[in-house]
Formats: C-alpha cells, structure tokens, sequence
C-alpha cells in the first residue's frame, strides 16, 4: 500500500501538481477545491433548510435545479480531490482523518440520492415534504458539515 | 502605516490571548470560514441566479426570504475571519492578496447596498414570469464576480504576495 501511495506521489503528474513552479498547478487546484466544495454544499444546504421548514413560501420544485450545480461541483471536487490526492499521497493516505473525509462524503452523496428521490422523483415535487425528507436533510446538513470539517483537518491531524 | 498598526495590534491584550489560545482555535476557526463560506455563497449564488432570470416564476421577494443564512454565514466569516487577523496581523496587512480580497468585499457591500436602496423596491414588485430588468441582471453578475474574486483572493492568500509563512 504504501510503495503504491508513494509511486503516485513521485510520479510526474503528483511532482507537477506538487511542485511546478506556476500558480496554476497546487494553488489552483486547492482554489477549485474550494469552488466546487461552495457550489456542492451551498445548494445542498439551501435544499436542507427548505425541507425543515424554512421559506416555506419558496416551491420546492423550483430548487430541482440545485442538483445540476452540485452535479458539477461534485465533478470539480472529485477531479480536484483527486489531484490533490495523488501529489501527497503517502502523506494523506496514511491520515485516519482523510478517511474520515471519503466516509463523510460517501454518506453525504447516499443521502443526497435518497433526499434526491423521496422529494422529486415523482414529477413536480410536493410543496408537503415527504415524512422522511426531514431526517435526510438534518442528516444531510451535518455530513457535509463533517466533511468540510475532516477536509480543513486534513492539514493538522498527524 | 498599515504595518505599524499590525505590530501595535499584535501586542494588544486580546490578540497576545488568541495568539496563545488552544491549538485547535485556528483550525476550528478556518472549518467555520469554509463553511460559512459555504452558506454565504450557496444563498446568495440562489437570488443571483434568481435575479439573472432562473427560476423566474418564484417571486423575487420568495427567494430573499433565504437571505437571513447568507448573513449567518457572512457574520460566521467576518467573525472567524477577524480572529485570524487579530491573531496574526502582519500575515493580512503585509500581503497585497489579502488588500485584494478586501477590495472585492467592498465592491460586493457595495453592490449589496445599491441593490437594496435603489433597485430592492422595484425588484420586490417584479411579477413572477416577468424578465429581470437589465441594471438587476448587472448587479446579480456583479455579486457573483466579486463572490468569486473573495473566494480567489483568500484561498490564494498564502501562495500569492504572501511573505510571512501561513499556514496552507
């Protein structure tokens, strides 16, 4: 596990991202982590807080159109996630914490899909959230919170 | 000027307190800046799109309702952000990066204010369906160039014009 985490690390992609000189290689892709990490969790938050309740004159049809952003907030980040990865691997994958984060995210995105379809599966999404929609947003709030939280950790826990 | 001020503040009581303070403070602090962050931009991305002509048949008025947790998590970045500052202030003050991020927060404030005291009233009584008058299309491109420009400039802070070391 660990020669392979290190010949990812050295390899000439991981020394790019890593060490080329330009502020297009790490800071940029850190930059896009963040972008995407915005348009990921701010519409899944604003999402959340419609389905407990809040601005409960706002239809929650109209925020179908949330999925979109974070279908390609989710594709920067996994890209960018990747990249990142791969420059320090034999630093990161080595962390607990950094697993911590893939589980945040793996649970964030199961029950993204399940909030997904209990409100809009069934054509236009009823402005009476679902008996379950509720626990899958509270859930849903406090697994990108986790995520955020591991990833920002990530720099810290040894 | 501005680093003299920054040498005065980081010997100033409050900042000695936070300089010293336990060691997850900062990272504590830095997890809440992104996750204000987070909700400031997921809110406030909503009525710029909104004003840019999405989801056109909910009334403007509706979706400003969501503004109050743009706030929360303005206020949760203004507050985390002024105990980095207040902690290290020579790391912001000395960097033109940090001048920058500065400058697009005005210009965002800014933008925030001429939206409300000129065009909030107007765009209120917009009827839903109805296209957004141009100058709101103009003010909604604003806030989301100078959104980006904040987020740009602060996660370019320790790789751009930073002299002091700063934490990644």
């Amino acid at each position: 596990m660990e020669e392979f985490l290190l010949r990812l690390q050295e390899s000439d992609f991981g020394v790019w991202v890593s060490s080329a000189p330009t502020l297009l290689a790490y800071p940029t892709i850190l930059m896009l982590h963040t972008v995407g990490l915005a348009m990921v969790v701010g519409p899944a938050w604003v999402l959340d807080v419609r389905l407990l309740g809040y601005g409960a004159r706002l239809p929650i049809e109209s925020l179908r159109g949330a999925f979109r952003i974070m279908w390609i907030g989710f594709v920067i980040n996994a890209s960018t996630g990747i990249a990142l990865f791969v420059s320090e691997a034999d630093d990161k994958g080595l962390k607990w914490i950094f697993w911590a984060k893939l589980a945040s995210i793996a649970l964030a995105l199961i029950v993204t899909s399940r909030l997904r379809r209990a409100v809009f599966a069934g054509g236009v999404a009823s402005d009476v959230a679902p008996p379950n929609a509720r626990g899958l947003a509270k859930a849903s709030l406090v697994l990108w919170l986790a995520a955020i939280t591991a990833g920002r950790l990530m720099a810290y826990v040894k | 000027m501005f680093l003299t001020f920054a040498s005065w503040l980081h010997k100033t009581p409050i900042s000695i307190v936070l300089q010293h303070q336990v060691a997850w403070l900062w990272p504590f602090c830095e997890t809440l800046h992104f996750a204000g962050l987070a909700l400031l931009l997921g809110v406030a991305g909503m009525f710029d799109l909104r004003l840019l002509g999405f989801m056109k048949r909910v009334p403007i008025s509706v979706v400003k309702e969501f503004m109050p947790w743009a706030l929360v998590g303005f206020t949760l970045n203004l507050l985390t952000g002024m105990i980095f500052i207040v902690s290290e202030p020579a790391q912001y003050f000395g960097n033109p990066t940090w001048w920058l991020k500065v400058t697009f927060l005005i210009i965002a404030g800014l933008n925030a204010f001429v939206f409300e005291t000129a065009y909030g009233r107007r765009a209120a009584a917009l009827p839903a369906g109805e296209d957004t008058p141009t100058p709101l299309k103009i003010i909604a491109a604003v806030s989301l160039i100078s959104w980006a420009g904040v987020l740009w400039a602060g996660r370019m802070l320790p790789f751009l014009g930073a002299g002091v070391g700063a934490g990644l």
